[in-house]
Parts: structure tokens; sequence; C-alpha cells
């Protein structure tokens, strides 16, 4: 037992002590520096490792102190699989690096501030106090602005990092605030002895009309979406990409994910904070749209990726909002490594866009990503619309009635049933749009892909929120997240008709012709004022310039007027 | 006698509108070692003032919220103060009047005289270093004035590491003394003021924030400076080096209790 905890501590301490090996005694030592870098990473990484693995044999979750004050880390489903999750993130982004970076200045620094990230993080995702978590989750924007900013050569860089600090400072706010709510009403800073508190009488304090957990909940839902980018709070994201391109593989892989993790550690709060779900229900879903929206307009690879990221912290949080909280770690494990491999890809293809300029004569690619007017297609439209509607609802229906069908009553699951069968129709209807010397055989490969996915999807999604909730906590949470029947199978019934409406509006539209008859140019000035607007990002930075412009002037003016004093 | 000593106090151990006197004494010592030397003392002088007077004890316990709202107003105030402030001498000074004010709203917390001063001071070290940095730069540019001539970082590399490193501190980041005395601020006030007292911390981020993007980015146009010496960046670093640790382990003995 002694040895686990003594391993536990070595873990991330590993990766904060070759930080300072290398600022101290390897600042001139690049190849040096670089493999202490990776070896320590690697270490870390099996060690997360074999603490999982561990976890898995021993089956239980256990507190191991640091300090005596506060300092501790807490071994549990969750942690762990962060560990292995976030360190084996930082192990490809440092092996890359290695030769990334090794023609920008301050090599070695960057090796250590990635090192000394990656720890950070590693404390964050552990944290078994208040007071660790609220120290963690405040310097990861410390250190978050030094790497964005690490070419200083570059004012924009600079700015660009400075966007994403503050951001970052304004969601430590409510974060801050919720952490001494907890600690004032429960008189503690242990996690695990608020939780046990809370659930043995959760409405038991309340403070401006709302119970301590509803409170909490809300602050919390706050806190993560400045870290996760949610709208409003998601300007800094795209601009992120001014950092060097490992640095971007990292934020968007691991340091963005940080929303999911919040509101899985604080899951037995928003056991009992409807309210704040539903919220984080609908600012994930506006975020998702949002997002989505803005990648499809971009003309640069990284900053579309960006968006990408954007939307899917969206969808990340929307998870979150229906009570699906292990599926939300799941979807930022895969998210983060998809988006970790593009990232660090981005470098190659913008490489071989200016070797060969020429854009591939390429169906696919001239119908999905060129959007040239569809041929008509060979399958015939009843047949198409059939396959579109009905199949993806019953692959995804079946396959969660047979791994777990009491799920299928959660509310939760139904919407995120809806969103699969909307995403899975959608792809079916961009296929049915492709021309193809054998279109039965496209569509018949698109399906078989489609059931692959949603059977492997469900099957794990269903076994990683059994290992990370043992208990029935998915089924509180899917409680928690629920609305009122009527008002429920209204919205479905709704969303199901404004879905199948607008894929037949457009399927019309495409095939016939017939939009552009009727349309006098009135469609053509709206969709150019959407483009615009979307290009400008809906003017959400440009109206935080504005404002912080306006209160900087003000600064000045007291300065000037209080002379300097 | 009693107003006298509380306009001593309030002058020395800043509070708003006293803590205009208190920014034009120090702005009026000679030299940055004695305006380091004053940023240090003077609040120690404040606080011996108080506590020896027995105006410390006779206050309400908690403050009432009047004199809350004065010590919260002069802390917003500063930290929003220094967001525009490019000069080096008068950002350290208004950072530090802004922390120090937050002294005031320990009352109350039964923290014996020693523990006090030790927080008044860890708000004086990261003014006072940065006055002797700020004295520094002066020395070889002429003036402490970042933004005009960016990218510091290259030509004085050291200089502007421990200047950032002092911002840092000076701006409530972990693991610093600083981020725990606010933490150990917030926690004594009730409820409905912690909101005022987390704008203090989002104000000091903007703050460091822009310091630094005019201190460290961009490219540098002007002549060649001579960096700080070796030995010098060791002691800078030493000592700000101490000060974290001592964030560290000291901050844990009262952060909880």
């Amino acid at each position: 037992m002694k040895i686990i905890q003594q391993i536990t501590i070595i873990t991330p301490f590993l990766l904060v002590l070759s930080a300072i090996i290398i600022l101290f005694f390897l600042p001139s030592k690049r190849r040096m520096s670089a493999r202490v870098s990776v070896i320590a990473t690697l270490f870390t990484f099996f060690l997360s490792l074999g603490m999982l693995g561990y976890y898995v044999v021993a089956g239980h979750s256990q507190v191991v102190y640091i300090g005596i004050h506060w300092g501790s880390i807490w071994l549990d489903p969750l942690s762990l699989i962060m560990w292995v999750f976030v360190s084996g993130i930082s192990v490809l982004v440092h092996m890359y690096s290695v030769r990334y970076m090794v023609e920008e200045p301050n090599y070695t620094r960057f090796f250590a501030l990635l090192d000394l990230m990656t720890a950070i993080i590693l404390f964050m995702v552990s944290a078994a106090d208040l007071v660790t978590l609220l120290v963690a989750w405040f310097f990861v924007g410390v250190v978050l602005y030094f790497l964005l900013g690490h070419d200083t050569n570059r004012p924009a860089a600079g700015r660009y990092a400075f966007w994403t600090q503050i951001t970052y400072r304004a969601g430590d706010l409510p974060l801050w605030f919720a952490a001494f709510v907890l600690i004032k009403t429960y008189h503690s800073i242990s996690l695990p002895v608020i939780f046990a508190q809370i659930r043995i009488n959760p409405h038991l304090h309340t403070f401006w009309g709302l119970s301590i957990p509803e409170l909490v909940a809300f602050l919390l839902a706050f806190a993560a979406f400045a870290r996760s980018a949610q709208f409003l709070l998601h300007g800094w994201l795209p601009y992120t990409m001014d950092g060097p391109t490992p640095v971007s593989a990292l934020m968007h892989a691991g340091i963005v994910n940080a929303g999911g993790f919040l509101f899985n550690r604080f899951a037995p709060v928003f056991e009992y904070a409807g309210g704040a779900l539903h919220m984080a229900f609908i600012v994930g879903l506006v975020t998702a749209i949002i997002g989505s929206a803005m990648m499809l307009i971009q003309n640069d690879v990284k900053r579309s990726l960006g968006y990408s990221t954007m939307g899917q912290m969206g969808f990340m949080v929307m998870e979150c909002g229906v009570g699906a909280f292990p599926l939300a770690i799941f979807h930022l494990i895969a998210h983060g490594f998809f988006k970790g491999s593009m990232f660090l890809g981005a470098g190659n293809v913008i490489g071989e866009a200016r070797a060969h300029d020429g854009v591939p004569p390429d169906s696919i690619y001239t119908a999905i990503v060129e959007r040239r007017p569809a041929k008509p297609s060979r399958l015939p439209w009843l047949a198409a619309a059939a396959l579109t509607i009905l199949v993806p609802a019953a692959v995804l229906s079946l396959s969660h009635f047979f791994v777990s069908s009491g799920l299928l009553y959660e509310q939760g699951v139904v919407i995120l049933l809806f969103f699969g069968w909307v995403t899975g129709a959608q792809a079916l209807f961009a296929t049915h749009k492709m021309t193809h010397t054998n279109p039965w055989r496209l569509m018949g490969g698109i399906l078989g892909s489609f059931v692959l996915i949603v059977i492997g999807y469900t099957l794990i999604s269903h076994y990683f929120s059994s290992f990370l909730y043992p208990h029935d906590v998915s089924q509180k949470l899917y409680a928690a997240a629920s609305i009122n029947a009527f008002a429920f199978d209204t919205l479905v019934i709704f969303l199901a008709f404004l879905f199948v409406g607008g894929w037949a509006l457009t399927f019309f539209a495409d095939s016939s012709g017939w939009w552009d008859r009727v349309d006098k140019g009135g469609w053509r000035g709206a969709y150019l004022s959407m483009y615009a607007l979307l290009s400008r990002e809906l003017y959400v930075n440009d109206l935080y310039a504005r404002l912080t412009q306006l209160l900087l002037v003000f600064s000045h003016r007291l300065n000037i007027l209080l002379r300097w004093c | 006698m009693d107003i006298l000593v509380w306009i001593m106090a309030g002058t020395l151990l800043p509070w708003f509108p006293l803590s205009w006197i208190f920014n034009k004494l120090l702005a009026s010592a000679p030299g940055f070692w004695a305006q380091a030397l004053a940023i240090l003392v003077f609040p120690q002088l404040g606080l011996l003032l108080l506590i020896y007077s027995g105006a410390w004890q006779a206050l309400p316990v908690g403050l009432d919220s009047n004199l809350r709202g004065v010590a919260l107003f002069t802390a917003v105030f500063y930290a929003f103060r220094a967001a525009s402030t490019r000069e080096v001498q008068v950002w350290a000074r208004l950072m530090t009047t802004s922390g120090l004010a937050l002294t005031w709203l320990l009352h109350g917390q039964n923290l014996d005289p020693l523990t006090l001063q030790s927080f008044a001071l860890a708000w004086s070290i990261p003014g006072a270093l940065m006055l002797v940095w700020a004295g520094l730069l002066e020395q070889r540019m002429g003036g402490a004035y970042l933004g005009l001539r960016g990218g510091l970082t290259t030509v004085l590399p050291r200089l502007s590491a421990l200047i950032t490193l002092t911002a840092l501190a000076a701006s409530a980041t972990p693991i610093f003394p600083t981020f725990f005395i606010l933490l150990h601020v917030v926690k004594a006030l009730p409820l409905a003021w912690i909101p005022g007292g987390l704008l203090v911390l989002l104000l000091w981020g903007w703050a460091v924030g822009r310091f630094l993007q005019d201190l460290l980015f961009g490219i540098y146009r002007g002549e060649l400076l001579e960096d700080l010496t070796v030995g010098g960046t060791w002691l800078g670093g030493l000592v700000l080096g101490l000060f974290a640790v001592g964030g560290i382990f000291w901050g844990g003995a009262w952060i909880m209790n």
C-alpha cells in the first residue's frame, strides 16, 4: 500500500523535477533537455498506466496526502483515466516537438514548460481538496500563457496569449466562489468529505434562494464554460493557433477539455442541480451549432480546427447537460486523440498544399468540400429517404436496447440518440448526393461503417460508464437532467419534424432547382449577411475589444486625475 | 488623538483616500532603493501603530460593512488603475496598494500580530522587488516605461525574467504567498461579499496580462543594453524562490485554520 502512495506522489512530481532540471541545469543543452523531458513524460505515462491497472485489480479509490493542510491526490477512476489520457497526449506532443521545435529559440524552456504544464494538469485532475484544485486550475492558465506566447517576437502571439489568460481568469472566479461556498458551508476542503455531506442532506443549506448544491453547480458550470470555450467565452480558442503547433495540439486535445472534467469531478453536486444541467445543455447546444457553423466558413486549416474544437466542446457540455457525464469523458478522450493527431498533421497538410496547389479532382472532395451542384443520384429518392431517416433510428435504438435496455427510458439517452440519428442521417444524406458508379455499394459501405461505429461506441461507452461510476450515479444524473415528460415529448417531435423538413427542403431544392425559380434575390441577401456575420465571428471579439478600450480610457483618466498616486 | 492614529494608520497601511498620500510619499522617496525600503516599512509601521495603540482591537469584529467596503474599494480601485499603467514604478505602487488594502479585511481572524505583519510583508516584497527592477531598468533605458520598445526579453533576458516573476508574485499567482493570502482574505469575507473580493483577482489578471504583453512581446528596436549580471540574477531569483517556497510551506500552515 505504501509503495502505491509513493508512486502516486512521484508520478506528477517527476515532471516538476524534469522541468526544474532543464531550467536550472540544462538551459543551454538542447538535445539533452529534450531527451530528459521525453523520458520523464514516458515514465509518467507508464506509471499512470500502472496505477490504472492497479485500480482495476484492487478496485478501490483512495486519497494520498502530500502536505499536512492541503495537497492531496484522489486515486479514483476519473483521476486515473485522466492521468493516462493526459500523459499519453503529452508523450505524443513531446515526441513531436523534439524535431518540430528544433529551430525555434528557447527550445529548452519550451520543454520545461511542457513538463510543468503536464504536471499541473495531472495535479488538477486528481486533486482531492479544493485548495489543490484551485492552485492547479489557476496555474494552468499561467503556464499556458507562456506556452502560447513562446515566440516573443510576434506581438500577435502575446495578444492572443493574453486573451486566453484573461478568459481563463474570468472563469477562475466562479470556481473560487463555488469553492468558498462549499468550504464555508461544510467546513472542510476535502472533496470526498464535502460530497459525503451533500449526499446525507443536499438541501440543508440555502443561499440567495438556492440550495447550496444548486448554487455551486451553476458556478461550476460557468467555470467550465470559460475553460471549454462555450459561446461568449470562446473568442480566445481559435486564436490559440498563433502559438506553436505542439501547444495547439496539447491545448485542443487536453487543456480545453477541463470543462468536461470539472462536471465529472463534481458529479455528486450536479446530482441535485437539474437547473444547472439544463443551462449547460442550452449553452452546449448553442456552442455546438455556432462552432460548427464558424468551422464551415474558415479558409485557414488551423483556425477551422479551432472552431471544430469549439463545436466539439459544445457537444461535450451538452452531453453533461443531459446527464451523460461518463460519455463526456469518453468524448473528450476520443476527441483529444483525434484532434491531437489532426493538429500534429496540420503542418504536413499545409506543406503538402504548398507543394501541390491543385485541388485533387476527387468526386467526394468535389461534392462535399467544393459543394458543386450534385448530379442526380442514381438511388431512387424513396429508398434514399427511407434509408436516411429510418436506418439510423433503428440502428441506434437496437444497439442501446441490447446493451442496456433500461437506459432507453432516460431522457438524456433519448436526446443523445436523437443527435446520433441526426448525424447519421446527415452522413447518409450526403452519401446519397454523391455520384458513384455503384450507389448501392457506396451506401452499403457507409451503412456498414455506421452500424459498426454505433455498436462499438455504445458498447464502449456503456462499459466505460460502469467503470467510471460503478454505483447508481449515472441514473441519478440522468434523473437530475430530466424535464417534464410532456414538454420533452413535444420538443423531440418538434425537432424531428424540423430536421426532416429541412432535409426534404434541401433535397427538393437541390434536385429540381425550384428554389432558384421561387427566390427573387432576397434569400441571397440574407445568406450573404449571415456569411458576413459569421466571418466576423458574430462581432463577439470586437465587442469585448471595444469594452476593454473604454475601460482602459476610464482607468487612464482616473490615473491622470489622481496624478498617478 | 484617535483620529490622528487612524489617519496615520490609513496612510501607512493604505486605505482610500489616504492611500493617495501613501503613494505620494513612496513616489517622493529619493532613488529606487529608498522607495523599495519605504514600501516594506510603511505598512509595518501602520500595523504596529494600529496594534499597539489598541485601535485594531477596537474595531468591530470582521469590520462593519462600511469599513469593509472602503477596504475592498481601495483594492479594486487601485487594481483597476494598474491596468492602464505602463510605467513600472507606478504599476508596482498601485498593485502593492491594492494588495495591502486587503490586510484590513483580515480583522477578526484571530491572527497574532506577527502573522498579520507577515501578511502585509508578503504584499510589500513583490512591490519592493519590482521597484528595484524598475530602477535598474531606468538606469539602462533612461526610463522604466513599457510598451514603447517591446521585446525586452531579447535584449534584457535576465532582468525581464525577474520582472516577469515579480509581476506574477504581485498578482497573487500560485505558489507565491500572495495567492494563499488572497485565499485567506476571501475566506474571511461574508459569502455575499466574495464576488467583490474576486473582482480584485480579475483586475490583477488584467493588469498583469497587459504588463507582460508590453514587457515581453514585440521586436526590440533600440541600442544594445547591458543585462543584469549573473550574480544579480541569481540573487534576485533566490529571493523570489525563497518567497515562493515560503508560500507553499507557510501558506499551508494557516490556510484552513
